[in-house]
């Protein structure tokens, strides 16, 4: 299984992007964000508290739909999926 | 219609002379520009699928709110130096009101939900900009 996980904005500048993962099936989209973050530990710390909880102001999207931070331990990922993380938007 | 995100710029009185449908009375112009607050320049970032296909919502939903008869939507990407447009939205409307309301409902979305960051580049190094509608940021419509 495949899963590509892509980070956007200081995230990106802490964990880097578009890191394609091979996850164990029933992996959740929370665990993979987890292990992915945790090579560094300011990135982590940007995404995830101190009770490894997603910080209050994380956005998650599954193939461009957005998950609910709250959700992200019982949603499943799945072959091919493409998970984004990234802080609130900031564009015009 | 005109819905991208690229790094180039954009000849505005081209799109200007392209909302003229037919029965057209009023084309209002916004254009975001990379305003001096002590930086060397901006670097702008997107998520470009989604927020393309984000922008193509919101100029959809504005023509429907406010009878809009054209719409163009181009944010900017890459680096971007004092001065340089960042977004230029285009509508166009029978009257003026539908114009205003139009073209302020699309900056106003745009900012709300659209995956789309800027870093103000300074001498000492560079700070993104701070969203302005925390989580509630970059949640797909309907």
């Amino acid at each position: 299984m495949s899963v590509k996980v892509r980070f956007f904005a200081r995230f990106r500048e802490l964990l880097g992007t578009d890191i394609v993962t091979e996850p164990k099936a029933g992996t959740s989209l929370a665990a993979l964000v987890s292990g992915i973050a945790q090579k560094n530990k300011e990135g982590y710390d940007a995404i995830f508290d101190e009770q490894g909880s997603f910080r209050e102001f994380v956005i998650l999207m599954r193939n461009g739909k957005r998950v609910e931070t709250a959700d992200a331990g019982k949603t499943i990922v799945a072959d091919g999926d493409e998970i984004a993380v990234f802080p609130p938007v900031a564009g015009g | 219609m005109v819905i991208r995100v690229q790094k180039e710029d954009v000849d505005i009185g081209a799109l200007i002379t392209g909302a003229k449908k037919h029965g057209t009375g009023a084309v209002v112009v916004f254009d975001g520009i990379v305003r001096d607050d002590d930086i060397t320049e901006m670097e702008l970032e997107a998520y470009e699928d989604v927020a393309v296909a984000e922008m193509e919502k919101i100029a959809a939903e504005a023509t429907r709110l406010h009878n809009l008869l054209h719409v163009d939507i181009i944010h900017r990407i890459g680096r971007l130096s004092i001065g340089e447009n960042i977004l230029i939205i285009v509508v166009s409307a029978g009257h003026r009101p539908e114009a205003y309301a139009g073209s302020r409902y699309i900056i106003e979305e745009i900012k709300k939900s659209v995956p789309i960051w800027k870093k103000e580049l300074t001498k000492d190094g560079g700070r993104w900009v701070p969203g302005e509608h925390g989580h509630g940021a970059g949640k797909p419509r309907k």
